[in-house]
């Protein structure tokens, strides 16, 4: 199965993100901030991150880049934030996110990119 | 109340607590902007929650509120007491709302005016602070560029027919009071029902509803074939209400929206019987000429004498009403209003629906000034037709940002893993759409890229594999739709912020005064501080507390050892008594404190109980299985590490049992079992552990496919094929690499077995059983412990160092002569009642080089230890007490040696390593 | 319970949430000539409303809330 972290500082967020993702048959691990995402990501490798931006201690962006700037494993990262703006997704690009979405994903929405990203075909 | 929303009330709870504290903070130090940045996060962050629910006036006033933050963040707005009153009035508010919810299940829906009027208070500290640089620029923004008109043509095209003739005249009287209609057109999902949607509740709470009409889908099927659950009903309704309120009322349903502006003329359609009635030419002679002198009150007159000659049920009787309602409210139709009449009488005379088109529709009122429509969004029509609408569109957004990410500026050190990523990304891309085999040479060009440092070969492949006009972008620019979407209903949003504020100046009569605008929600400051029921306290401190206590019990256990030295060495017999009945005191207090830090850490294994219901209906439903789900004894309690760790394998164990087990209802029919199979979670605690059962009445495994199985993939051998009980057989269903199913399903297998359920309720020191009786179902049974906390230990020496061995691999403790030790085939053995049992040296194991001491009778101490259905003697120096631990996890570089599960600090401040057994051996 | 079922006639009350779906279908089935009570319903999710439009079940009454009763006639009415 594919492992899925979650980073998000709101545990209704993650919630909402677990209970979609379990639904796809994925297994989901949750962080509350991205210092210890990053931590979670040294120990073991995950197949996709969904971050969120906005975060104590260390945000998305902080998070990706400290991931992207090292010799890891580079799994897909999804970030999900609340600003529409043209000029975040370029910074979320740049700090090394490979989609960004706007808050509320719908279910549907969210599990069909998640499914794509990981190459998971449809039955 | 669902666990999502309970979740979200406890969060909001401590938010709205926050934000508050932060808000007094700041009246204090108003220019600290880390406490600043605190506090736009905290709003933010709550806003984000809201924005899951159905709570649009939550979220409205949260928006605001955070907008308004982010203007202070920025040094846009000052901040000031008034904008910390309303800002705090606004979280009472929010607040209630979440007090309501709690109490009632579900928002009243009447705080929409209190909800915008707190808005609009937040939102005016904000714009009189942007008014004065941007005051020249920003009006002209909204107006002339995207206007939309609404066309008498497409607006006829609407089936405004079915509405109820009052309806449509009391809409037509609110468009000439200079309101906007829209029809609005709602298709929900399908699926809709089981993401907990209610369509036909969101469409009854429209705002500035003025008709709604439900109709079938397609034609009903037999009541027997129903799939109640299937939703294909569309909703079509009229409204007043402007597009940005329609965009929030349904902003998670918008692609199944379509939004078409009325125009007022179009609600005009006579109706009734067209047989019959007193219209003479006079009256339409008549009524031209009045029109012409601009008589519109004699034409008023003379057209109420007519209807009063009429039968109401009458086509012309309801041609007069229109005629009647247009002249009344002539006023909003103006210039227009002569050839409208003329129209209405035309059709009058002529028995047909009136004709617009000699009617200047841009000199109408009632059409609003907004911005075009969304685009609505194009699936991808090549490369990917075994995807979903939905996966074309992720396909799509994913293939366009991977542009974007390889676009990026090349200055930085985060290259690789950008390049590296997004080859991931990509190649999950290309195994979606089925073609795998592309994945090789999309390496070979991140090879080529990372040695360049560079992401324009991979850009170059990207042109290449999905060309631009292949994937048909809805936008022009590329940019993903979801993005697109989101974007245009936030200008959506802006653009009403800006029309009701300028609408509020204009029409001052319409909208309160500003001073009466302000709402009070301060009756939380007053009433007496509700304590909230329970605490909730940061896990961390509670594993200090584990910690502490922990290290209590290890110290506690030096008072035994100090008594005996006081009695042997120092010969005081009676302080000896005295430190031992301290001791007991201690030993008690300690044992409890114990026992109630580990109450605090206790969950109720509902915490994994509570998504099954949804997961197995959705499954079995994706199967076409019928199952019944039982849960019992969801209030059991257990250590919260053990409660997570049992998540994944219930969910494989559940998926299982779906798939393979339970059959479809035709097979359990032709088996003589009922339609629906039943599958039951059971929890209960049996002494110091917690039981979970999981169990149906499915098919069962078959012990001669698992055997064949196994010796086919080379688990097991001839002779034990032969010889394998069914049991034996069932069990090794846990084995690493068997996979039972003959095809891999999409909902359970993906290359994991039974064997990582096992390894995963082993971690936890557990255990798990399993029973099946082919063709009548399948039991499995984990046995956990309750608390993960403490670990018995018995402490062995082996070259003058202590090491710790977990009880339960224990199984005993003999002394063998060293003549009873043999040398099988290069392997050490020994008998042990009649049983052969090999023996391995610790000391070899760990590397040491010294041989094991014997006793003074020449004898060895050998540890005997279970290791899965195998005793093995573990030879040691000598044995030593068993002790309670807390066992801390290895960490830093310590953490890769898979020959300790742990260590564990001792009474006397030295540290106890703590074998695993099973890596070591 | 949100609906009362009676020999003849199916009392929806309050609140009919989707759970009560299935049972409705399956007691319509039972009882096909069986006529619906609405007066005391305030609202009923879609999936009953799709079982008693795809059912033709008469009306004894409608619900007392006009505008419950203005959507429910559009979609129930023939």
């Amino acid at each position: 199965m594919k492992r899925i972290l979650i980073i998000d500082d709101a545990a209704t967020v993650r919630l909402y993100h677990r209970e979609i993702l379990e639904t796809g048959s994925f297994v989901v691990e949750e962080a509350m901030n991205g210092v210890e995402a990053l931590e979670k990501a040294l120990q073991s490798s995950f197949d996709l991150y969904l971050v969120d931006i906005n975060m104590p201690k260390l945000d998305g962006y902080g998070f990706l880049r400290e991931l992207r700037s090292r010799d890891l494993p580079q799994a897909p990262a999804i970030m999900i934030s609340t600003e529409a703006q043209a000029f975040d997704e370029q910074r979320a690009y740049a700090a090394g996110a490979n989609l960004y979405l706007i808050k509320p994903v719908k279910p549907d929405q969210l599990l069909a990119q998640v499914r794509v990203l990981l190459g998971e075909l449809t039955p | 109340m669902n666990p999502l929303l309970e979740q979200f009330l406890s969060e909001a709870r401590d938010f709205l607590q926050g934000i508050s504290t932060k808000l007094m903070e700041l009246e204090d130090a108003p220019d600290d902007a880390a406490l600043m940045g605190e506090l736009f996060r905290l709003v933010h962050t709550l806003k984000g929650n809201s924005g899951l629910f159905d709570f649009p006036e939550m979220t409205r006033v949260l928006h605001a509120g955070e907008d308004l933050m982010d203007a202070v963040r920025n040094g846009r707005v000052e901040y000031s007491q008034i904008l910390a009153d309303r800002l705090l009035n606004a979280m009472d508010f929010v607040g209630m709302l979440c007090d309501e919810i709690e109490s009632e299940g579900a928002m009243g829906s009447t705080h929409g005016t209190d909800a915008a009027r707190l808005g609009e208070s937040l939102r005016e500290l904000m714009q009189s602070a942007d008014k004065a640089p941007d005051e020249s620029s920003a009006p002209a923004a909204g107006t002339a560029a995207d206007v939309e008109t609404p066309d008498v043509q497409t607006s006829a095209r609407l089936p405004l027919a079915n509405i109820a003739e009052a309806a449509r005249m009391e809409a037509y009287r609110r468009a000439s009071a200079g309101d906007p209609l829209h029809w609005l057109a709602y298709a929900p999902d399908e699926q809709c029902f089981y993401q907990g949607d209610d369509p036909f509740f969101l469409v009854r709470q429209t705002p500035e509803l003025l008709w709604g009409g439900i109709e079938a889908r397609e034609s009903w099927p037999p009541l027997a074939d129903l799939d109640a659950y299937a939703c294909v009903l569309d909703f079509g309704l009229l409204t007043a209400a402007s597009r940005p309120e329609l965009e929030e009322q349904y902003r998670y349903v918008i692609d199944q929206v379509t939004l078409t502006p009325v125009a007022p003329l179009a609600l005009i359609v006579p109706q009734g019987d067209t047989n019959g009635g007193p219209v003479y030419d006079d009256f339409i002679s008549d009524a031209q000429e009045l029109l012409h002198a601009g008589d519109l009150a004699g034409l008023s007159r003379s057209v109420a004498t007519m209807l009063e000659l009429s039968n109401p049920e009458l086509w012309v009787a309801s041609a007069l009403r229109w005629l009647q309602l247009v002249v009344e409210s002539e006023a909003a139709t103006a210039a227009a209003t002569p050839a409208i009449v003329d129209a209405l009488l035309e059709s009058l005379h002529s028995m047909e629906v009136p004709n617009w088109e000699g009617v200047d529709a841009t000199l109408l009122a009632g059409e609003s000034s907004e911005s075009a429509p969304a685009p609505a969004s194009a699936p991808v029509a090549t490369l990917s037709a075994a995807l979903s609408a939905e996966e074309c569109q992720a396909l799509e957004a994913i293939v366009t940002a991977q542009r974007a990410v390889l676009s990026q500026p090349e200055d930085s050190g985060l290259l690789p893993g950008r390049i590296q990523s997004a080859v991931a990304a990509l190649s999950g891309c290309l195994r979606a759409c089925g073609d795998q085999t592309a994945v090789p040479s999309l390496e070979a060009v991140m090879a080529e890229a990372l040695a360049a440092n560079s992401g324009a070969a991979l850009l170059a492949w990207l042109d290449e594999r999905f060309p631009a006009g292949a994937l048909e972008f809805t936008a022009s620019d590329a940019q993903s739709p979801t993005q697109s979407a989101a974007e245009s209903s936030l200008d959506h949003q802006s653009a009403s912020a800006q029309a009701s504020a300028t609408s509020a100046s204009a029409a001052s009569t319409a909208a309160p005064p500003a001073a009466e605008g302000e709402v009070k929600f301060g009756r939380r400051a007053e009433d007496a501080i509700a304590g909230p029921k329970s605490l909730k306290v940061d896990q961390t401190k509670i594993d200090r507390l584990m910690g502490l206590i922990g290290e209590m019990v290890v110290a506690k256990n030096g008072l035994p050892y100090l008594a005996s030295r006081a009695e042997e060495k120092f010969g005081v017999r009676e302080l000896s008594r005295d430190i031992k009945g301290h001791y007991a005191v201690i030993n008690r207090i300690a044992e409890e404190m114990q026992d109630a830090i580990m109450q605090v850490r206790m969950m109720p294994v509902s915490f994994v109980f509570q998504r099954f219901p949804r997961l197995v209906r959705d499954i079995s439903r994706k199967l076409g299985k019928d199952v019944h789900l039982v849960m019992e004894g969801e209030d059991t309690e257990a250590d919260k590490n053990i409660i997570e760790s049992l998540g994944d394998p219930l969910v494989h164990i559940v998926r299982n049992s779906l798939d393979h087990g339970l059959e479809s209802p035709e097979a359990r029919a032709d088996a003589g079992k009922p339609a629906t199979g039943t599958l039951s979670l059971r929890a209960m605690q049996e002494s110091d552990r917690v039981v979970i059962e999981i169990k149906d009445d499915g098919q069962g495994i078959d012990p001669e496919v698992i055997k064949r199985k196994a010796y086919a993939k080379g688990l097991i051998d001839e002779a034990t094929l032969e010889r394998i009980s069914n049991q034996d057989a069932v069990n090794l269903i846990f084995a690493a690499g068997l996979s039972t199913a003959e095809t891999v399903s999409d909902l359970s297998g993906r290359g994991v077995g039974m064997d990582v359920v096992r390894s995963a309720v082993e971690n936890v020191n557990g255990s798990i059983a399993l029973t099946s009786v082919l063709g009548q179902g399948t039991q499995l049974r984990m046995s956990l412990p309750l608390s993960m906390a403490v670990t018995n230990v018995m402490i062995v020496v082996s070259n003058d160092q202590p090491f710790g061995v977990p009880m339960d691999s224990v199984v005993e403790t003999v002394r063998v002569p060293r003549s009873s030790i043999r040398t099988i085939k290069r392997s050490l053995a020994t008998v042990l009642r009649g049983h052969v049992v090999p023996l391995k040296s610790l000391n070899t194991l760990l590397g040491i080089e010294a041989p094991h001491q014997p006793n003074a009778d020449d004898e060895l101490a050998v540890l005997v230890v279970r290791l899965g259905d195998e005793t093995l003697g573990l030879l040691v120096d000598d044995f030593r007490e068993t002790v309670d631990i807390i066992l801390k996890p290895m960490t830093g570089v310590l953490a890769s040696l898979s020959a300790y599960s742990g260590s564990a600090l001792m009474g006397d401040g030295s540290v106890l390593m703590v074998l695993n057994v099973k890596e070591i051996l | 319970m949100p609906i009362e079922f009676q020999s003849d006639q199916a009392v929806l009350l309050d609140i009919v949430t989707v759970e009560e779906a299935e049972t409705l279908l399956e007691w319509l089935q039972e009882n096909p000539a069986a006529k619906v009570n609405l007066a005391d319903c305030t609202h009923l999710h879609p999936a009953n409303l799709q079982v008693l439009m795809a059912a033709k079940s008469g009306i004894d009454a409608w619900p007392k809330e006009a505008g419950l009763r203005a959507w429910l006639e559009s979609a129930l009415s023939d």
